[in-house]
């Protein structure tokens, strides 16, 4: 077995100029998208790699307050997927998440946020490829508007919202 | 996240020295062709409380798990990432390695570097960045995993059996049999569902009426098995091991001590169809379906009955009583059996003529009319008419096309195969030219397939006998005319895909509509177990290879037709499968449970309520003393929807609490904060 030869830089820091890479985070149900996204890896649909993706049991569990943070602690982009509605794992676990998404995204405008860095799907067990596809639009959408850096932003303007590192009782 | 700074939140990290043990796999090159395996440990071990970050070729081998094992002994690790491939394969696997060197499992972090990074980036320096970033993330999320315990809870060692037809009655049979106690309860006030409305069954030819006594008896006489006819199940609590059903069990208004059944039903003045009978005949409001059936005394339909006491003058009173209440009683048991079955398709309006002229009948119309004990005593007589001639079209109600037929209530069509009906019409095709030698028949049909053993026979007995068999294209269906020269009542127009699309007219005597099966209506049942309903509105298993008779609710399985189309065949296999499933769980005594269940902290609990709107499972009440959201932790699932839903974050799910997926989040974003977290978890 050979070793590669690659060599891993460090990460680009946000605006770095031709180097950027936008930074998604994705939050994924277990049963469902989470599946489907091991089912594009299964059949080697190459994607980019710019979506991290964090599991959680149903997309009803996704807090739009982790959407938020992640935006908040330097995300640029961030997908929701989960089960297709009457598929879900939980019955109607994705039904709160389908009256959700759409009240977030409205409340990402008022911050600021472009909508474009949001998106939410629904991705089954068996759409690898509606996955692979999803990220690579996404992260072209999220590459055309450029990086947010949110944390820059915030601390330019000498704002803490919520986001002092300090934790509590420190 | 404001709630995370109350005092009364449970202390997280723990007092313990956290000590994380980071292992990353190879996975003999699928992995490390393209990750650099060494930099992400070496990227990972920098980060604090890492105390040791290694790699190996594959960690799911016996040398990987004897590593991490080893390791845990002799560096006291108390928190173990493993980086390789999906957790849906390998989770488990180190789990229980975590197990064995006397770690809790749950204090485990599996990252998929290989099914989302090295099989998906295929620039290597990306991937081993992401790899990293992943791993990262893990480290993270860890250090505010806490040990839990699965969940136990004990089997009550009984099962409850839904619907009185051939697959209710074979998985009764069979878990008596294992001395399960068992309760069958079936909706009408005679045993038997479809069954008992065949004659002849294929491949055997066996009088279906007999082998049902057959089934029937076992049943009933056995000591173990209490039987509720004309019992609705109203509604039902409690999880695997522990289901509480609440029945209602209509009267029956006639007892042993009616002697003189035949006098009491001829005096009955009200007449109602015969649903036995698929309405060819009428019935009396006090009746018995068929002479053999079970039990073997009338019963009172009560939506015709006008309790004007004829019957019951007749014969003197002994035996009817037409004041009984109904009653209510609840079912425990330890495990549920759905035998809920199908009913068969019923042509709509103007479907093939059906409506319009009463020639056009359907196939279980037919068999009925061919049972010797049937409404014309198995002449074959339809619309008082003689039969010569007749034809089959075969897919009424099965294999639709959107445009083209007309869809249910729902807006669906019925495109699924409904598979019994190619069979059962070339059986009754063989039946009638065996019988009635002289009847032509004809038999329309867009594909046609006699699956399983010994049904071939009766398309090749049926082609030697003479059956004309044309094919039709299913987006030009066939159509039912009155025939304009008066010859026979009906003339079907099709063109036939056999003859190279010629057009052909068939006058006939009659039509008979080879009708599909639709799952019988349970939305009540659906609602109440939380049953998952697949797309043709059949009841759908977890995995139809792995785990066929079970439903994503624990501890409910399902027997027979209610899952899809089958034959009594197929019903009973099906019915027996699920009955040995349903007796290993109840043999197990116990069932383990993931702990993921969602908790509340009743000091930041307002009372809002909202949670209890949310829960799919309705495992959320509200305790009316303190004031507070309470979870029956017996019924909740673990999908955490409460716990995104809660404005005052007092609810929190084991194992993905706002402040281990935060720190995850925190950790994935680490390289992009003005001043990098090394922890995560800042807002602690």
């Amino acid at each position: 077995m050979s070793e590669p030869a690659n060599t891993a830089p460090a990460d680009p820091r946000p605006a770095a100029g031709p180097n950027w890479q936008p930074r998604i985070i994705g939050f994924l149900c277990y049963w469902c998208s989470y599946t489907g996204a091991d089912m594009a890896g299964t059949a080697r649909m190459k994607y980019p790699p710019n979506v991290d993706i964090i599991r959680v049991m149903c997309s009803g569990r996704i807090d739009p307050e982790l959407v938020t943070t992640a935006f908040a602690r330097g995300a640029d982009g961030v997908l929701v997927c989960g089960c297709h509605i009457g598929d879900c794992h939980y019955i109607t676990g994705n039904h709160k998440t389908m009256a959700r998404m759409p009240l977030l995204k409205r409340i990402l405008l008022d911050m600021g946020i472009e909508p474009e860095r949001f998106r939410h799907e629904w991705v089954s067990a068996a759409e690898g490829e509606k996955f692979s596809k999803l990220v690579a639009e996404l992260t072209e959408q999220v590459r055309r508007l450029g990086p947010l850096d949110w944390p820059g932003l915030m601390r330019a303007r000498g704002v803490g919202h919520g986001m002092d590192l300090k934790a509590w009782g420190e | 996240m404001t709630a995370d700074r109350h005092p009364h939140r449970p202390q997280s990290p723990p007092a313990e020295a956290i000590r994380i043990g980071v292992f990353i796999c190879h996975c003999g090159g699928n992995i490390s062709d393209v990750v650099d395996v060494r930099r992400v440990a070496e990227e990972v071990g920098r980060l604090p409380d890492v105390v040791l970050s290694t790699t190996h070729m594959f960690m799911c081998s016996d040398p990987g798990q004897m590593l991490i094992e080893e390791k845990i002994r002799e560096l006291g690790l108390n928190r173990v990432i493993v980086a390789a491939c999906s957790p849906t394969l390998h989770q488990l696997t180190f789990r229980r390695t975590l197990g064995r060197a006397g770690l809790n499992q749950y204090l485990f972090e599996h990252v998929n570097i290989r099914e989302q990074v090295s099989w998906v980036v295929e620039d290597k320096a990306a991937a081993t960045l992401k790899a990293t970033r992943l791993v990262r993330a893990a480290v993270g999320r860890i250090r505010h995993l806490q040990p839990l315990a699965k969940r136990r809870i004990m089997i009550h060692p009984s099962a409850l059996v839904i619907g009185g037809g051939v697959a209710g009655l074979v998985a009764t049979r069979d878990l008596a049999k294992r001395g399960m106690r068992v309760t069958l309860v079936e909706n009408t006030p005679f045993l038997g569902g479809r069954m008992a409305q065949l004659y002849t069954l294929f491949p055997s030819n066996e009088d279906a009426k007999e082998l049902l006594g057959k089934l029937i008896a076992e049943v009933v006489h056995h000591p173990l098995v209490t039987v509720h006819t004309s019992a609705q199940v109203m509604s039902s609590s409690g999880i695997v091991g522990d289901f509480r059903t609440k029945l209602r069990i209509s009267p029956r208004g006639v007892d042993k001590r009616l002697t003189q059944v035949g006098i009491a039903m001829a005096a009955c003045p009200e007449e109602t169809i015969s649903e036995y009978n698929f309405g060819l005949t009428r019935r009396k409001a006090i009746y018995m379906p068929y002479p053999g059936c079970w039990p073997q005394m009338p019963a009172i339909d009560w939506r015709s009955c006008t309790k004007c006491g004829k019957c019951q003058a007749v014969v003197g009173g002994k035996g009817i009583d037409l004041a009984q209440e109904p009653k209510e009683i609840e079912i425990h048991s330890g495990v549920i059996v759905l035998a809920t079955g199908y009913d068969p398709y019923e042509p709509m309006f103007g479907e093939y003529g059906s409506g319009i002229f009463p020639e056009v009948i359907t196939l279980q119309q037919l068999i009925r009319i061919l049972d010797p004990e049937g409404p014309t005593a198995g002449q074959f007589v339809v619309n008082g008419r003689p039969v010569r001639s007749m034809a089959f079209i075969h897919c009424a109600g099965a294999r639709q096309y959107e445009g083209i037929n007309m869809p249910q209530p729902s807006g669906k069509v019925n495109d699924y195969c409904a598979r019994t009906c190619c069979t059962a019409a070339l059986h009754q095709a063989n039946e009638i030219k065996e019988r009635f030698p002289g009847i032509e028949i004809y038999d329309i049909y867009q594909d046609i397939r006699t699956y399983g053993r010994g049904h071939e026979n009766y398309y090749e007995r049926a082609s030697e006998r003479g059956v004309i068999f044309i094919r039709f294209d299913p987006m030009r269906l066939p159509k039912v005319r009155h025939d304009p020269r008066g010859e026979k009542p009906v003339v079907i127009m099709v063109q036939d895909m056999l003859t190279n699309r010629m057009d052909v007219e068939v006058p006939v005597d009659v039509v008979v509509l080879a009708t599909g099966v639709m799952p019988h209506d349970i939305s009540e049942l659906v609602d109440m177990y939380k049953c998952a309903v697949g797309y043709d509105s059949f009841l759908l298993e977890v995995h139809p290879k792995l785990r066929p008779v079970e439903l994503a609710v624990s501890g409910v399985f399902l027997a027979g037709s209610c899952q899809g189309p089958m034959d009594i065949t197929e019903c009973s296999a099906a019915a027996a499968a699920a009955a040995s499933k349903a007796a290993a769980l109840i043999a197990q005594g116990q069932v383990e449970m993931d702990p993921f269940i969602a908790r509340v902290n009743e000091d930041l609990c307002s009372g809002c309520q909202t949670c209890l709107t949310v829960c799919p499972y309705e495992a959320i009440t509200r305790d009316p003393r303190k004031g507070v959201a309470v979870i029956n932790e017996a019924l909740c699932t673990g999908c955490g929807t409460c716990a995104a839903t809660c404005p005052s974050n007092a609810i929190q799910q084991f194992g993905f609490t706002d402040t281990q997926v935060m720190a995850e989040v925190e950790m994935l974003l680490a390289d992009m904060m003005p001043e990098p977290l090394p922890t995560g978890g800042s807002h602690e």
